[in-house]
């Protein structure tokens, strides 16, 4: 009890003790109209307790009134005074418990509102749904004024009120069932321990279960306005969960926007510099071809060195056909096509070998070594994609590895696939840019001042290599350096 | 929460399962014995109501030790012995009424071994409520009485007030106390509402002192025994169902009574 309930408590009785020795410091008639006066503590503990409140009062009234009453039948016999005492205590029960029930019908109806509201606070707060039904077990174990109240949600996965649930408790019944319970004598407690269990129900689906247990009484009221709050419940929880999905996706969605502006924004760097990079690849061929031709057409020279001259314009050309060829395949894989390729049957090692003898021949400055393990499988590919291939991976390796060093050239057949691998002893690419030197137009940061070259190489290289149905990955070579692996689906 | 932890069964039995017949037969052909050897004038009046009361209020406790008792708990008819005794003591003198103490020195060394009796520790609050309870009631019984009914008071002695409060205290109060407070009240409580069980419990506890042959027959008497009983036994209820215990009903109780025999009511 409250102590502005404990204080009331005290006034009424006070009032009684009070108004009996009143009437019997008076004539102590049973019909004095001071006895009326009963029905102020009778009123007031009505209202303020209810129907037990009021009927105690009212029992106190009688304990005061009665005398009277009966020494008036004994002394005087059924007189009218002693009728009006008899009528008074029927009047002081009767108000005590119409009065008493009238209000906590009232209070009962109030707390009901005070509580959803208490509910649709919990569940309007953003919160995961474990915190959330934890928090609406604590408002409604305060507002239902019960010892425990737990829940019960997603099929058993979401506990509050206990670690887990047993298969074979009310609870789990309730949800199989859909049906409330409602259980008189639960526990071994030396009090009864009444629990009541109700279905969490929305859009006529069960979406859990609400379980209350109180040292008690639970009257049919109270059960009935349970089975109520389970509806209402189990619709604020699904709006809740709706809601809680709702914001998770907008989340999703502003991330998901977020990392694509970014990404959006790193290309449009990466294409400025590209355009920068480009026009100066484009330049350095054009400028040499130039001044090669106008030395041509300007000046006479021996047969040898007009060969040269030509051999150096050649080499020129085919570095602009290669610009231009990879500016194709971007400009087809940007419009989301595949690179156009012919395929065919064909054996790889005399490809692979071509394209070294080739490098060998004009780059003698390194060292390049072909290892072609065993006879290699034939392969269904374009041979002028396959040679571009194998020529980006040599340049690069070449390009950014140091004079004098080793490029180390490895074919083989393995598990169903041709195998290419191109080592090179160079400053190598870092762990985390591996995977990035395949997008267009990056550039590793460390080596992009070792070489020309526009970004785009390596992109290329995939592209055509994945067309062919194969895999290609940079890993770290032995030592130091990087080794490039394609992988070409091998013909049976 | 058990609701959602714990494994549920319903739980079987009838609000009387459990009942030790054939002791409750025994007990009753003592009682209706005692009461026909008396009305027969076979036997002085005075000893064969305390066995025919003896007899009933042995029954009372031993059908509540025999609902309470856990397994390996004593057996009931030990029960009705213990009170048995008290009512022989009472049957051969004044002063052997005070063997009916043996009852409740018997209770308490058996406490342990009767968990659903009611034996619970109980708030000291709700104690010296109920003995305020009794008070009020034993206080405005003695006032109503001796005011309007002229019922005179008297001086207690202690030869003549310690047989009735050993009487009370081993075989009234609490018999009554373990039986329907702490036995069939506990028992109805857990299958029906505050209520409906405490207004079964209260009836049938009037019964109980309505054929009391120590009540005396008066219509005053009788109305008075409704009216004050009533209040007591519902009071004793609503002690019990806040508590769990039988000890704030037990003070109210042996209050209420020590104040009832304070009057010349009783022959």
């Amino acid at each position: 009890m409250t102590a502005s309930g404990r204080r009331t408590a005290l006034l009424v009785a006070g009032l009684v003790v009070v108004i009996t020795a009143g009437l019997a410091a008076a004539d102590g008639s049973p019909s004095t109209p001071w006895r009326h006066l009963y029905l102020l503590p009778v009123l007031l503990a009505g209202l303020r307790f209810g129907v037990a409140g009021g009927l105690i009062a009212a029992l106190g009234a009688v304990l005061g009134v009665g005398p009277f009453v009966l020494r008036e039948i004994e002394g005087h016999g059924p007189t009218r005074a002693a009728a009006e005492g008899v009528v008074t205590l029927a009047v002081l029960a009767g108000s005590g418990a119409l009065v008493g029930s009238l209000a906590a019908r009232a209070r009962r109806q109030r707390e009901r509102y005070e509580t959803l509201r208490a509910v649709q606070r919990a569940l309007a707060e953003p919160a995961p749904l474990g915190r959330v039904a934890a928090r609406l077990a604590a408002v409604l174990t305060r507002r239902l004024g019960v010892d425990a109240a737990g829940l019960v949600l997603d099929e058993g996965r979401i506990v509050v009120g206990a670690d887990r649930l047993d298969p074979r408790s009310l609870t789990a019944r309730v949800l199989a069932r859909r049906e409330p319970e409602f259980v008189t004598d639960a526990g071994t407690d030396a009090r009864a321990r009444r629990v009541v269990v109700v279905p969490l129900a929305s859009d006529g689906e069960t979406v859990g279960a609400l379980a209350v247990e109180r040292l008690g009484d639970v009257s049919r009221e109270e059960r009935d306005a349970l089975v109520g709050f389970g509806a209402a419940v189990g619709l604020a929880l699904d709006n809740a969960r709706l809601a809680a999905r709702q914001r998770r996706f907008a989340e999703e969605l502003e991330h998901k926007v977020g990392e694509a502006t970014a990404r959006l924004g790193e290309m449009d760097r990466l294409k400025s510099g590209f355009v920068a990079l480009a026009s100066h690849e484009l330049r350095t061929p054009l400028t040499a071809l130039q001044g090669f031709s106008e030395l041509l057409a300007t000046r006479a020279f021996a047969p040898v060195e007009v060969r040269r001259l030509a051999e150096i314009m050649r080499g020129e050309i085919e570095r602009l056909g290669r610009i231009v060829s990879d500016f194709l395949d971007l400009a087809r894989l940007e419009r989301g096509l595949a690179p156009a390729i012919r395929r065919a049957v064909l054996d790889p090692a005399p490809l692979i070998a071509a394209a070294v003898e080739l490098f060998r021949r004009t780059r003698t400055t390194h060292r390049l070594e072909l290892h072609v393990e065993g006879a290699l499988p034939r392969v269904d590919a374009d041979a002028d994609a396959l040679d571009r291939v194998l020529k980006n991976l040599i340049s690069n390796a070449l390009k950014y590895s140091p004079p004098g060093s080793c490029v180390r050239v490895r074919a083989r057949a393995t598990d169903g696939v041709v195998a290419v691998d191109v080592e090179d002893e160079g400053p190598g690419i870092p762990a985390e840019e591996r995977a990035r030197v395949f997008e267009p137009y990056y550039r590793v940061r460390e080596t992009a001042g070792l070489g020309p070259g526009t970004g785009l190489g390596l992109s290329v290289v995939k592209s055509l290599v994945e067309a062919h149905g194969g895999t290609v990955r940079a890993d770290a070579a032995p030592g130091c350096g990087t080794r490039m692996t394609v992988m070409l689906p091998a013909l049976p | 929460m058990y609701a959602i932890a714990r494994p549920w069964e319903p739980r079987p039995g009838g609000l009387l399962s459990g009942a030790p017949l054939p002791l409750l037969v025994a007990l009753g052909v003592l009682t209706a014995g005692a009461g026909a050897l008396a009305r027969a004038e076979l036997v002085p009046l005075t000893p064969a109501r305390a066995l025919g009361a003896g007899g009933a209020q042995g029954a009372l406790l031993a059908t509540a030790v025999a609902w309470a008792a856990s397994r390996g708990g004593p057996a009931p008819w030990l029960a009705a012995t213990v009170v048995l005794a008290g009512a022989v003591g009472a049957a051969l003198s004044p002063l052997g009424a005070l063997a009916y103490l043996a009852a409740p020195v018997w209770v308490w060394l058996e406490r342990a071994r009767l968990p659903g009796l009611g034996l619970a520790r109980a708030p000291a609050g709700l104690v010296v409520a109920g003995a305020a309870l009794g008070a009020l009631l034993g206080a405005h019984l003695f006032v109503t009485a001796s005011l309007t009914l002229g019922y005179s008071g008297r001086v207690p002695t202690l030869e003549g007030l310690a047989p009735w409060l050993a009487y009370d205290v081993g075989g009234n109060v609490l018999t009554t106390e373990a039986f329907f407070r702490g036995a069939l009240f506990d028992r109805a409580q857990r299958r029906w509402p505050f209520p409906a069980a405490a207004a079964l419990v209260t009836a049938l506890c009037l019964v109980r002192y309505l054929v009391d042959p120590l009540l005396p027959r008066s219509l005053e008497v009788t109305a008075g025994a409704v009216f004050y009983l009533t209040l007591l036994s519902l009071a004793n209820c609503w002690l019990y169902w806040r508590s769990g215990s039988i000890a704030p009903g037990v003070a109210a109780g042996v209050v209420f009574f020590v104040a009832y025999r304070l009057l010349h009511v009783v022959p």
